[in-house]
């Protein structure tokens, strides 16, 4: 699903954000990515969702290498990956179902459709009841969930989070993580960047920790315990 | 069924976005109604001169002089002839009426005219022109046929005054088109300007939907929409205070024109030029809109 070979990524006259970084996340699986401030975590997400290009290194997602696609094709590759935000990034003018419409809007979708899985969805994120408030009236959670929402309301095969939890109570990040967990379990790519290592205690998921821009480890600890069971 | 929910999407958005910034909408509004109010008084006086020429014009006679020795009815064939090539009216005047004529021009010196042996003139035909052919161009063309005619020594209209009304008219315009090209493109930057404060206003939205998955062409659409809209006010505006100057001025216009004014010369924006200005306003505004918004993208 998603493939980095040899990735480097730098910026005028700085040290490197990313090197050699050469990774693999399947299909369905939830990753945790992972390391201090400017390891390179947002740096390597926006490389998957096309923010940014590779220095060097291909990137493949769903077989496309973003080395070489065009920037025309960009807002359709965009259209199979949802992002979600530490910054929420929800348009305050606009009501919750606006906002979660507003990916819909971008597709085509005819009022009648849009209504309905803007619905479904908020009811899905437990927001059902919220649809007309305006964002600034919810709590971080529930902004958090709106944005989820959004990034889920099209369908996409990925989900990337970036910090989802970084502004958020420890009790409002367990709701928000075991909501990216459901979405996994519904078939969905997940992968999430954090530097809040309760996080990967908790939730023991596949790690990629970064350092330095380089991968520190791969690592999953789950899959590793069942191996050892077997074995 | 997807391209009519993007549009209506549009229109809503573009709506919406008027709303939120008013009088940044306002501001480019009434830039383009002055610059087209400007225009449309341009195009009035252009259209007003057009009268004046085609009135004066219309008085523009050609005048072919026959050879020593034709007679009556050579002129009345050169009449015939010159009427049916111009669709005009022709006049054959005699050597007589030419010599009374000329010595009632002469008023006090016109008697020395009785003193002369034989009359000199020859018969001549004036031709009224058909207004086709009231240019300088078709004019000395015509002039250039009928000295052909084996029958005629001469022919003549006043090239000078027909070429300096013409000269006149085709200043105008010109000084119009350019003068409407320079303050145009002008306008179109100043209208970029405030649109691009409005752009900027709804920069969040824009990262949002390009995250999402938006093309360049969705994010444009709703300005081009607003800039077509503000276009359209901006000309109905302009229309309008050209309407409220014609039924204020046109009238005192007439009475002072009355004498050149072809009857039911109308000094008021016609239909026409009611749908040139809202054409030039929505492409002012909808080029004020791509110029801003292109400049978003690229940045």
């Amino acid at each position: 699903m998603i493939q980095m070979f040899h990735v480097y990524k730098a910026y005028a006259n700085a040290p490197p954000c990313l090197s050699d970084v050469t990774l693999q996340i399947e299909k369905g699986e939830f990753v945790f990515v992972t390391g201090p401030s400017g390891a390179g975590k947002t740096t390597l997400l926006k490389l998957i969702f096309c923010a940014e290009r590779p220095t060097d290194g291909q990137v493949l997602v769903e077989g496309r290498n973003l080395s070489r696609i065009k920037s025309s094709a960009i807002p359709f590759l965009r259209r199979n990956i949802g992002v979600v935000f530490q910054d929420f990034k929800l348009l305050t003018h606009r009501t919750v179902a606006e906002n979660v419409a507003f990916t819909l809007h971008v597709l085509g979708v005819s009022k009648v459709e849009c209504e309905e899985r803007v619905r479904k969805m908020l009811k899905r994120v437990g927001l059902a009841h919220k649809a007309d408030c305006l964002p600034q009236r919810l709590s971080g959670g529930e902004q958090q969930r709106v944005v989820i929402a959004r990034a889920l309301v099209n369908e996409p095969t990925i989900l990337l989070a970036d910090e989802p939890t970084g502004n958020l109570d420890p009790e409002l990040t367990v709701e928000i993580m075991d909501l990216l967990c459901g979405v996994n379990v519904r078939g969905t790519t997940v992968v999430v960047a954090t530097h809040d290592a309760s996080l990967l205690a908790r939730y023991r998921k596949r790690t990629i920790r970064l350092d330095g821009g380089f991968v520190a480890f791969d690592r999953n600890e789950l899959k590793e315990r069942v191996w050892m069971a077997a074995g | 069924m997807r391209a009519l929910a993007k549009t209506a999407y549009f229109w809503k958005s573009a709506v919406q976005g008027v709303q939120r910034t008013p009088l940044i909408h306002l501001l480019a509004v009434i830039t383009i109604a002055i610059v087209l109010l400007a225009a449309g008084l341009v195009r009035s006086s252009v259209q007003l001169l057009d009268s004046l020429t085609e009135t004066i014009g219309g008085d523009v006679e050609l005048t072919v002089y026959l050879k020593e020795g034709a007679t009556e009815s050579d002129a009345a064939d050169v009449a015939r002839t010159l009427e049916s090539r111009t669709r005009g009216s022709a006049v054959v005047v005699s050597p007589q009426a030419a010599l009374a004529r000329l010595r009632a021009e002469l008023r006090g010196v016109g008697d020395v005219l009785t003193d002369l042996p034989s009359n000199p003139l020859p018969y001549s035909v004036q031709l009224r022109v058909a207004p086709g052919f009231r240019t300088t161009d078709a004019l000395r063309s015509l002039a250039a046929e009928a000295k052909a005619m084996p029958e005629i020594q001469d022919a003549d209209y006043g090239e000078e005054a027909v070429a300096r009304l013409a000269a006149i008219a085709r200043a105008v315009r010109y000084a119009g088109l350019v003068g409407f090209t320079v303050i145009g493109l002008a306008t179109v930057f100043i209208v970029a300007a405030t649109l691009q404060l409005a752009i900027y206003a709804r920069r969040d939205e824009i990262e949002i939907q390009k995250l999402v998955g938006a093309t360049d062409r969705f994010v444009k659409a709703p300005f081009l929409v607003e800039g077509a809209l503000q276009g359209l006010v901006g000309a109905a505006l302009a229309l309008a205070a050209l309407w409220a100057f014609s039924a204020s001025v046109g009238p005192r216009l007439q009475l002072l024109f009355a004498f050149v004014l072809r009857p039911g010369t109308e000094l008021s924006p016609n239909p026409s030029v009611a749908w040139e200005l809202l054409l030039a306003g929505c492409a002012l505004g909808l080029s004020g809109s791509f110029v801003a918004v292109g400049r978003l993208l690229r940045t």
